[in-house]
């Protein structure tokens, strides 16, 4: 039991003396010089001395280190004198073993009531604790700054991996790292490449060091072992690596590296090692063994995922961007292809669309026709053997053969199929880079669907302009009456240019009975088998409706009819007229057609423009149907076109109607034969846009035939079938005719090879007249004859004047030569019998 | 020009026969000429035959004298077959070609030529 009557003493309750002498700090009283006075018993603990020794002996500052006396002769005691206190100099204490104190001084100057200083009272901590503390500042410091560096250049990487687009850029990126960063030696990156299931080393900053094969992901070798780990590798010693990674290890004495950090790229949630993709491996190597802190770890394993969020986006980034470009070769090259209709030039613009884009050399090899189509671009060509193998491995399958490393061929040769069925096959050579990757299969699959369809089409484009140009031609050639001496028809048909369909122009003639004659000009809307189909049917349709009675009004209305029936027919526009061949009555009508054109052996040309109506089966036209009724002189030429003839870009159709009637008016004695060519040529050349058809028509037999002829060899020929259907029409006898064929192309020729031999522009008039029992001709040309009748050429010629006419006389004189023949037309013959 | 449409060849026996078609005239005679002589130079006889020839001018007969010349100087055979009436004939026979030369019967032509 405590005893309650002693004095109690409370725990806190200290007695002064005691609290002095063992108080947490040193106390020491000195004299102003510093002589200790007096000194608590702590203070003798620390520095290890004896009250004897210091109280009149020492001075504080001889307790010291030799620095600290000086820093207390220069700012402890002046402070003191001057601010009568000082705090918290840090002064170290030598002890009596030798051993240093670090402590802390706080120190009050006591003085006198005169002012002069009487005592100065110190209190000393012990700072051992808070040096120690000071000194892992410090070294937080260095490493902290070590570590700031280290972020700098991570900052950095970071930066430049952000910044860049493709995975090469990171890579190259990820690379520049370890050395700055960790003081490595050398760095290297490989990379995974999943399509193939390898590990391929991209990039290294000493590619002296290391294995630079590919590898496959299943390898042993340590960068493979880490990659499929996911998890970091530091080899810190060659020993180390040896139990391992023997090929590691072998390496690194090769080119003395010491210790290997192996970080892998990843991506994914790092925490759940199942998430972890690996896209790549970085391996770093010093030449020293090294050994790395747990921060430096740290920030090495936040550089791989910084890396591999890098990479991933990358990867993303170049597989969008290299889709964009295939989806916009694929959008250019289909509208490239539909720019051209033929097969053989949309064969050529794809193998020059696909050289260089996308390929270095390209074959499209077409199944079409007896040849085939072979087109290709680009080089060199590949070994044409292996080439001919793998093309009719393709066809056979009917599958596609990408182009793999060492197949010796190196290209890749895809089926163009449509339909199930193979037209042919296009064989691209890529670079290799390109090859493999399933995206760029696709790529290539989806070339192949679009070129093979493009191709088809124009194949049948091809296919279905060939069906209707014979179509059209074998309609057009179709026997228009050509021995009836009342009359001659002229046609010509010239297809459009510039690769035009064929159009539904066409014209037609025929007997309607032995003494009616019907002529027509229609044009069907729209091109290709269609117009050519619709323009035979309408054929057929105005054949069927002609009779003797109907004429064209009521023919038009029936052809109305048939419009409600054959749809494409409507808006068809067609000129029609009948001819009686005793009473040389026309009657005509227009559907919505160019008129025609009359010219009468006097006064010049006129359009017809009278009976015009609406297009066939026009609902909104007038399609009440009339007709008119005109006499023709004998010897009149009408003539029926399409709008070919006189539409001309850039010029009014008024001004083609003109010069048309100009053009027609010029050639009026020109022979029949091959007038419809020759305005065809003058009104619209050969460069020309749209279809032109036309058809001229003779009516009657001229009683004096009357032609103008240039000085060409080949206009001889025309003028003859003029006169040969002359001479008919007057009923003269096939000998007489013949004869007369044969002195007027003699005349006509010495007048052209003679009389202009210098003047190719020179005109040769030719007029024949007959008789009931004379045919005389007269051939007139204006030239100057060179030679005279004596060579043998020309010679032969005249002996055949002479021989194949009764009488022949020759007006020669300086305007020119003219030769007047005669031969009777009796039943005696004098040549031609057997 | 190509004398395409006016000439055509083929064999008969040893002659060569060459066809001739529509009208022969001052504007396509050197063609027609030119085609004939590529393949007559060195025919061992030839049969020409004019029964489709609708018109024959001066042009014409100066081309056959000289086939025939030709093939004179070279003493191999020739026959001009023509028919019983029209154009050609009238032609060759108002420049007096000689009758031995001309013939009615494409058969009997060539096998006087041997063919």
């Amino acid at each position: 039991m405590p005893d309650v009557t002693s004095e109690l003493r409370l725990p806190w309750d200290d007695d002064p003396e005691d609290l002095y002498e063992h108080a947490p700090c040193g106390y020491l009283t000195t004299l102003p010089d510093g002589t200790v006075v007096r000194v608590n018993e702590t203070f003798l603990t620390w520095s290890g001395y004896t009250r004897a020794d210091l109280i009149g002996h020492r001075r504080f500052r001889d307790l010291l280190t030799p620095g600290d006396q000086i820093y207390h002769e220069t700012h402890y005691a002046p402070l003191l004198a001057m601010q009568g206190e000082v705090h918290e100099i840090a002064l170290e204490v030598v002890r009596a073993d030798g051993r240093r104190l670090p402590t802390l001084v706080n120190s009050v100057l006591e003085k006198g009531p005169a002012g002069a200083p009487r005592i100065i009272r110190t209190m000393v901590f012990d700072a051992t604790e808070r040096r120690s503390y000071e000194r892992e500042l410090l070294a937080a410091r260095r490493a902290a700054e070590a570590s700031e560096q280290r972020v700098q250049v991570l900052q950095q990487i970071v930066a430049d991996l952000a910044a860049a687009p493709t995975e090469a850029e990171v890579a190259e990126a990820v690379l520049r790292a370890p050395e700055p960063a960790f003081q490595a030696a050398s760095s290297s990156i490989y990379l995974v490449d999943a399509e193939r299931d390898q590990l391929v080393a991209v990039a290294s900053t000493d590619p002296t060091t290391g294995n630079w094969d590919d590898m496959p992901r299943s390898s042993t070798r340590a960068v493979a072992e880490v990659a499929r780990r996911g998890d970091l590798h530091v080899i810190r010693t060659v020993a180390d690596a040896e139990g391992h990674f023997p090929d590691l290890a072998e390496s690194m004495r090769r080119s003395e590296r010491r210790s290997v950090v192996l970080l892998p790229l990843t991506t994914g949630p790092s925490e759940e090692q199942g998430g972890v993709t690996v896209l790549g491996v970085l391996a770093f190597s010093f030449r020293d063994e090294r050994v790395l802190t747990d921060s430096e770890l740290r920030v090495i394993r936040l550089l791989g995922q910084q890396a591999g969020q890098a990479l991933d986006r990358a990867r993303l980034y170049d597989d969008a961007r290299r889709r964009e470009e295939r989806a916009s070769f694929l959008a250019r090259t289909t509208r490239a292809l539909d720019e051209e209709h033929r097969l053989l030039q949309r064969a050529r613009r794809l193998v020059e669309r696909v050289v260089p884009e996308i390929a270095d050399w390209a074959l499209v090899r077409l199944q079409v026709g007896p040849a085939g189509l072979v087109e290709h671009h680009g080089g060199p060509a590949p070994d044409p053997d292996r080439l001919e193998t793998r093309t009719a491995e393709v066809i056979e399958t009917a599958a596609p053969i990408f182009a793999a490393d060492a197949d010796g061929l190196g290209c890749t040769v895809l089926p163009l199929t449509v339909r199930g069925r193979v037209l042919g096959t296009l064989a691209v050579r890529m670079a290799p880079d390109r090859r493999g990757a399933e995206a760029e299969r696709l790529f290539l699959t989806d070339l192949a669907d679009r070129a093979a369809l493009a191709l088809e089409n124009a194949r049948l484009y091809e296919q279905e302009r060939a069906i209707a140009r014979t179509l059209q031609r074998s309609l057009l050639a179709a026997d228009v009456p050509g021995t009836d001496p009342r009359f001659a028809v002229e046609t010509y048909y010239q297809a459009a240019a510039l690769d035009m369909e064929v159009g539904g122009d066409w014209y037609d003639a025929f007997l309607i009975t032995a003494n009616k004659l019907a002529v027509v000009v229609g044009d069907v809307v729209g091109r290709g088998i269609e117009a050519a189909t619709t323009m035979g049917q309408l054929r057929s349709a105005i054949r069927a409706l002609a009779s003797a009675e109907a004429g064209p009004a009521r023919l038009l209305e029936g052809l109305d009819r048939f419009c409600d029936r054959v749809d494409s027919a409507r808006m068809a526009t067609v000129v029609y007229a009948e001819i009686d061949l005793l009473s040389s009555e026309m009657a005509y009508a227009c559907a919505g057609h160019l008129p025609p054109l009359l010219h009468e052996p006097a006064g010049s040309p006129q359009y017809l423009l009278r009976a015009r109506s609406a297009p066939l089966g026009s609902r909104a036209g007038d399609v009440r149907r009339a007709e008119h009724r005109m006499r023709l002189a004998a010897g009149s030429r009408l003539l029926l076109y399409t709008d070919g003839l006189i539409e001309r870009r850039g010029r009014g159709i008024d001004r083609g109607f003109e010069i048309l009637a100009r053009e027609y008016a010029r050639l009026r004695d020109a022979p029949l034969k091959g007038l419809t060519a020759g305005l065809a040529d003058i009104l619209v050349g050969r460069d020309h846009g749209d279809d032109v058809c036309l058809l001229c028509l003779t009516l009657g037999t001229e009683e004096r035939l009357e032609r103008s002829i240039g000085a060409d060899p080949l206009q001889i020929a025309l003028l003859r079938a003029d006169m040969r259907g002359w001479l008919a029409g007057h009923g003269v006898d096939t000998d007489c005719l013949n004869a007369v064929l044969l002195a007027c192309s003699e005349a006509v020729a010495n007048s052209i090879e003679h009389g202009y031999s210098d003047d190719p522009f020179g005109v040769v008039d030719v007029a024949a007249t007959i008789s009931p029992d004379t045919v005389e001709i007269r051939v007139s040309d204006r030239g100057h004859w060179r030679g005279t009748g004596d060579d043998e050429a020309r010679g032969r010629g005249l002996q055949l004047i002479y021989e194949s006419m009764d009488d022949v006389s020759f007006d020669r004189d300086a305007e020119g030569t003219t030769v007047v023949m005669r031969r009777h037309r009796g039943p005696e013959s004098r040549v031609g019998e057997p | 020009m190509t004398a395409d449409q006016w000439v055509s060849f083929s064999r008969r026996g040893t002659a060569e026969l060459v066809h001739l078609k529509g009208e022969i005239d001052l504007a396509n005679a050197n063609d027609i000429g030119r085609a004939i002589v590529a393949r007559t130079t060195v025919a061992d006889a030839v049969l020409i035959d004019l029964t489709a020839v609708s018109f024959l001018d001066s042009a014409g007969v100066r081309l056959l004298d000289f086939i025939v010349g030709d093939l004179d100087d070279r003493g191999k055979p020739i026959r001009l077959v023509v028919g019983e009436r029209g154009a050609a004939r009238m032609t060759l026979q108002l420049c007096a070609f000689r009758a031995d030369l001309l013939a009615t019967d494409l058969d009997r032509a060539a096998a006087e030529l041997g063919g």
